[in-house]
């Protein structure tokens, strides 16, 4: 495991970052490197210039302002799932976290770097997208926010703009009493999640009165399950309406699923419902106990 | 009696290994760790392509790079190193060798075959060299699986094997025809042994050392058999025995993987030879998973013949053994001597015959895989029994007891022409059955079912052969060697003990177990004794640790010598006390006159008169030192019996195991806890087969499963604890009556699994799945258009 | 590994031909395209920077068009060399007229090998797909398109 040879630049700031990026086009950079190394270390990519963003303060740090999370990028796995504002606020998220690789993983890798990397089997990707977070970023032409859902486009794809940065992820507040959980089908050698289910779901006056279903592992990049959503919404959260809704999550796959050797994408997509399911079921349990 | 008090023996009991305060602070000294002055690194080019043909290759922009010292190529390798010896020859088996170079000459047969090896100052510099050497193939069709590369249409890989059938060896006994004409009932199965990564933690690595003045070479190696390294580097390189010296330092496993001779060792021997600077070369993971032999690769046709009350009177097998694109060193005797003399198992089984064909493949060398053979031997039988058991309705445990050979303890002759040593096969079962409670569990199944939930239950009982072997058999057999083990046990003046070995511990934990056998002859502190391995220079010529045969040879070797140091020392004691040596005992480490045990000589106080030699009788020779050359009259069977219970789940094919039993019996334990964890690594490197390991090649021969992202070796949070028992058979004819246990637990875990799995599924009709079994294989088994399929 | 895709052009059979065999067409979809220069005829040297971020590395390699059936069908030929490895696909296209549409499908074999192959199987499928929905969406918007008269 020897990377082709590269030039390292450590960013004390996010500015410098900035200038960093635009001063070597194609810099790759690095947060835990739990990606980007073994990539290069295999040379299955190369880059002239690696800029280490792991120090830059600016990306540190997880706030609560009123009921919504600010999670700095740099937050790493094993900071999420030890959380106690994340479980209590966005479970699923804290869930996603906990069973993301081994504990090497989560003790280096970010979030930050695990959302701009975008591997389509890729655990925290799912719960934000079923929790409506929204992507912060900051690029040559200033601040933005990307909702979650419009940010993975593609395998290792984002909606990252040229010499943008991922600087933080915003989960806004549910609706009281929502509960949200988190079920994957971890792959025995990777970990990654062969199919990964995220649910929030808001249980009042004895009916689902919100839901959002989103999985992985399945097409290019984790998409929302209208099909579900829509069949769970007004309905009481029974055992029947939760295995009914989630039958339908093959109605929003309209890709063809993606296959390896492991599990093929018939299968995949002949299990999906299941997993969707469970972390429906969970979820509405919490939603009910909130 | 004596006054002497009794403390508990040190043999048997479980004291910690003293090798793990190095390898848990990471103070162990690997291969990789060998750091010398000048020294450089070695990288090798290997074929992406599984079969094809070298139309070029130029290494001169390589050899321009920053920092390259060399790049060679065949062309400067083969005036210098000879083909790689194969050393296991199976007779009447039709053996057809290719040449093993260590760079592909013309064609390259497997991704991996190494075309060219950079040298440079540092690693990164090889690996950025290796990019600049020019190499372009003319493809080649491939074939991977090793049934289809004996057909009309598979390509060829050697001119030498028509067909790709390397070997065609036939075990035969009893008339197995006549068997199937009057059987009542006939079962058959095709089963697939899945290949498999070795995955040792250690990668495969080598540093070679040569000195051109003095033309000797020191070779550090991550090998299981020092000894055959020498002898086979010496073969290849040239270089005469003398000059050559190979140690392998700690090594970090090596499941028969380390067995084999490598073109990397030899390649980074010829380095150090044309530079006279010392080389490294250690695989990377992925390099490992293409370059270091795979395991099992078997298709096996198999039918077994019965009485419809469950008697088994006939087994009946084709085996397609995939050997990979060259036979590596001990390849040919896996399929065949370690395979298929071990097929009636623990059973009486009046006739089998067993066609093995060892077959060419553009894949990876194959070589032993922890069990090696015995694993392949044990699942056809034991799936065939629980097959038997389905098709007959009877309980599979009552097939199994039915068919049981009765306990013996001096000798029983199977079918195939062993002789096995000692069983209790039938105690070794109920001990099982008795602690899971097996009529228990199959009430909470039919309970469970009633809900709809697939609880499974398999139960194995097996035997093995190890401590290999007599070497007049080994000769017999085609191995290209010896089988016995030395042991040299030194008495310094002060009491302390070296103990040299032969052998090659990596793991296994001999370095506490033989100063515990030393310790329990002699009487000296188990802290006293200090066992030396693993360096050519140092030790006695010695063939290796594999087969679980270090304890059952070398620590036989071991238990001779420390009788001749006592022998030795009863007549010191005589001389000393004045007093007839017929009249010397011995006991808790003090040398006595019969009568007088107050009056006595320690151990200690032998070593020291002995080394000193101020007094000793007419014709004694000084010090206290002896040698043991150990050939054993027989192999051991160790044996046992153990359970899997797995709960699937239809809806996704999940397999859960929920619980592990196993009941060994390697004799009397050394070290309990030693056996525990070997009994441990073993059981869960068969549940890996069983569930989740397999080499994936695709169409063209690409190595799909080229790294552990892919290959899913077994992980703690996948597995229950385990739970391990034994049962005592001393073997008749070892000194201590020990067997081995390295491999017995992967030669029972696989099918055992396996079995619960298809119990589980039973009700749904599911009687065979290709392992491993994964969530999609097994929810495939439960789609109704299975029928279909 | 099988690679099989449908793609629906809102354009009549000559119009997608046309653009399947024009060069510029074809090099401005190609996804990381950055060269494609003839070898011959119906032959072209690709070069390309597979364009999924963090696998980023060159590859060249040729294109050839074989067993041309005007507006009806072709075979596709792609050899590539990089760092990671090489890939190689043979893909039948065809099309068939359906009034004012076109539908082009795909069947073809890839075979990827070196690390690529070793350590990435996990993502070739997936990847693959991607890359080919993308030339083809591509053309569709080119095809969608009136051509310059």
């Amino acid at each position: 495991m020897y990377s082709t040879e590269f030039d390292y630049y450590r960013a004390a700031t996010l500015a410098e970052a900035h200038q960093l990026l635009t001063a070597h086009p194609g810099a790759k950079l690095l947060a835990g490197g739990h990606s980007l190394i073994p990539l290069l270390k295999l040379r299955i990519a190369s880059t002239e210039a690696v800029i280490d963003i792991g120090r830059v303060a600016e990306l540190r740090g997880l706030t609560v302002d009123g009921d919504s999370i600010r999670i700095g990028a740099l937050t790493t796995h094993a900071e999420l799932a030890a959380s106690a504002d994340v479980t209590r606020r966005a479970q699923a998220l804290a869930e996603a976290a906990a069973v993301t690789g081994d504990p090497q993983v989560r003790n280096r890798g970010t979030i930050g770097g695990n959302i701009a990397h975008a591997d389509p089997a890729s655990d925290l990707p799912i719960a934000l997208v079923a929790l409506n977070a929204q992507i912060l970023v900051t690029g040559p032409r200033g601040e933005r926010a990307i909702e979650a859902a419009a940010f993975f486009t593609g395998i290792m794809s984002t909606a990252l703009g040229e010499n943008e940065i991922v600087t933080a992820i915003v989960v806004p507040p549910g609706q009281r009493g929502r509960g949200s959980a988190y079920v994957k089908f971890k792959h025995p050698a990777s970990g990654y999640a062969v199919i990964g289910a995220a649910a929030s779901v808001t249980v009042r006056d004895g009916v689902c009165a919100s839901a959002e279903v989103a999985v992985g592992g399945l097409v290019p990049h984790v998409v929302r399950a209208p099909s579900v959503e829509r069949a769970l919404l007004g309905k009481p959260p029974t055992a029947d309406t939760v295995a009914h809704a989630a039958a339908l999550v093959a109605d929003d796959i309209r890709d063809e699923v993606m296959g390896d050797i492991f599990a093929s994408g018939e299968y995949r997509k002949a299990t999906a419902a299941v997993y969707v399911k469970r972390a429906i079921a969970a979820a509405i349990e919490r939603a009910s106990a909130a | 009696m004596t006054a002497t008090t009794k403390t508990a023996r040190v043999f048997g009991s479980g004291i910690r290994r003293r090798e793990d305060p190095r390898l848990l602070t990471g103070t162990a000294r690997y291969t990789d760790d060998v750091a010398l002055p000048g020294m450089v690194y070695a990288a090798m080019l290997r074929s992406p392509h599984a079969h094809a043909r070298i139309t070029r290759l130029d290494t001169s922009r390589a050899k321009q790079a920053p920092g390259v010292v060399a790049v060679f190529t065949a062309a400067d390798t083969e005036s210098v190193l000879k083909p790689i010896p194969c050393l296991w020859l199976v007779p009447g088996s039709d053996l057809k060798l290719s040449p093993y170079r260590p760079l592909a000459k013309d064609v390259v047969r497997y991704v991996g075959d190494a075309v060219a090896v950079v040298v440079a100052e540092t690693s990164y510099q090889a690996y950025d060299a290796l990019e600049l050497i020019e190499a372009e193939y003319d493809t080649l069709p491939a074939v991977t699986d090793p049934e289809k590369a004996t057909q009309d249409a598979a390509p060829e890989l050697h001119e030498q094997a028509p067909g790709n059938v390397a070997f065609h060896w036939v075990v035969q006994g009893g008339d197995v025809e006549a068997a199937f004409r009057s059987a009542e009932v006939v079962v058959r199965e095709r089963i697939v042994q899945q290949r498999l990564l070795p995955t040792a933690m250690e990668t495969h690595s080598a540093v070679a050392h040569y000195v051109p003045v003095t033309g000797e070479l020191t070779l550090w190696n991550s090998t299981q058999n020092p000894h055959i390294v020498r002898f086979a580097c010496s073969v290849v390189t040239g270089i005469p025995e003398d000059r050559l010296r190979v140690i392998a330092p700690e090594v970090g496993g090596g499941f028969g993987s380390k067995i084999a001779q490598y073109p990397g060792d030899f390649v980074t021997v010829f380095c150090s030879m044309k530079l006279g600077r010392p080389v490294k070369w250690t695989e990377t993971r992925s390099e490992n998973y293409q370059a270091t032999t795979h395991g099992r690769d078997h298709v096996q046709d198999v039918e077994l013949a019965a009485t419809r009350d469950g008697q088994i009177t006939g087994l009946r097998c084709t085996v397609w053994a995939g050997m990979g694109a060259y036979l590596s060193t001990a390849a040919p005797g896996i399929p065949t001597i370690l395979h298929g003399l071990m097929l009636s198992g623990p059973y009486r089984i009046p006739a089998l015959k067993e066609d093995v064909y060892g077959v060419y493949t553009n894949a990876t060398p194959v070589e032993a895989y922890r069990g090696a053979g015995r694993p392949e031997a044990t699942f056809m039988l034991e799936r065939m029994i629980n097959r038997l058991a389905a098709e007959i309705g009877i309980d599979p445990v009552d097939v199994r007891r039915k068919n049981l050979i009765p306990p013996f303890d001096d000798g029983f002759d199977v079918v195939t022409g062993l002789k096995y040593d000692s069983g209790n096969y039938v105690g070794a079962l109920d001990k099982v059955l008795a602690h899971v409670d097996y009529r228990a569990l199959r009430a909470e199944q039919a309970r469970l079912r009633q809900q709809g939930r697939y609880m499974g239950i398999g139960v194995s009982t097996y035997v093995e052969i190890c401590g290999l072997g007599p070497s007049q058999v080994a000769g017999a057999v085609g191995f290209q060697g010896g089988l016995w083990e030395s042991a040299i046990v030194r008495f310094h003046p002060t009491g302390k003990v070296n103990v040299f070995i032969g052998a090659s511990p990596h793991g296994q934990g001999e370095e506490t177990t033989f100063a515990q056998i030393v310790a329990d002859e002699l009487g000296v502190e188990v802290t006293d004794v200090k066992v030396v391995h693993g360096d050519t220079d140092n030790t006695p010529m010695g063939w290796g640790t594999y087969g679980s045969r270090t304890t059952a040879v070398g620590g036989a070797a071991l238990a001779v010598a420390t009788r001749k140091i006592k022998a030795k020392a009863m007549l010191l004691t005589g001389h000393l006390l004045e007093a007839a040596v017929e009249d010397i005992e011995y006991e808790s480490g003090r040398f006595f006159v019969k009568g007088t045990p107050d009056r006595y000589k320690t151990i200690q106080d032998i070593a020291l008169l002995a080394n000193v030699a101020w007094n000793l009788p007419e014709g004694m020779e000084a010090g206290l030192e002896a040698t043991s050359f150990y050939d054993p009259p027989n192999f051991t069977y160790p044996f046992g019996a153990h359970v899997a219970v797995v709960e699937v789940e239809p809806e996704t094919g999940r397999v859960d195991l929920k619980r592990y039993v196993a009941v060994d019996d390697c004799g009397p334990q050394i070290n309990p806890v030693i056996v525990e964890g070997q009994v441990h690594g073993g059981v869960v490197q068969g549940i890996g087969q069983a569930l989740w390991e397999e080499a994936v090649y695709d169409d063209s021969g690409q190595l799909l499963t080229g790294s552990l992202a892919d290959y899913a070796i077994p992980r703690a949070d996948q597995l229950p604890e385990i739970e391990v028992l034994s049962t005592v058979t001393p073997s008749p004819h070892h000194p201590l009556g020990v067997k081995g246990i390295g491999e017995a637990g992967t030669i029972a875990s696989t099918c055992t699994v396996y079995n619960a799995v298809i119990d589980a599924l039973a009700p749904l009709k599911v009687d065979a799945i290709r392992m491993p079994l994964t969530p999609e294989r097994v929810w495939r088994a439960l789609q109704p258009s299975r029928e279909g399929a | 590994m099988d690679i099989k895709g449908s793609y629906t052009f809102d354009a009549p059979a000559s119009r997608v031909w046309e653009l399947l065999m024009d060069p510029a067409a074809i090099a401005g979809c190609i996804p990381g395209c950055r060269e494609l220069s003839p070898l011959g005829e119906d032959r072209y040297r690709a070069v390309l920077v597979v364009p999924v971020s963090a696998i980023t590395g060159n590859y060249t390699g040729t294109i050839a068009v074989t067993d041309k059936v005007p507006l009806q069908s072709y075979r596709l030929n792609v050899e590539g060399n990089g760092r990671g490895g090489f890939v190689r696909g043979q893909t039948a296209i065809t099309l068939t007229d359906a009034g004012a549409q076109t539908i082009v499908a795909v069947d073809g074999q890839v075979q990827v090998g070196g690390a690529i192959a070793r350590v990435g199987q996990r993502l070739l499928e997936g990847v693959s797909r991607m890359l080919m929905d993308q030339f083809y969406a591509c053309l569709k918007n080119k095809a969608a398109v009136a051509p310059p008269v």
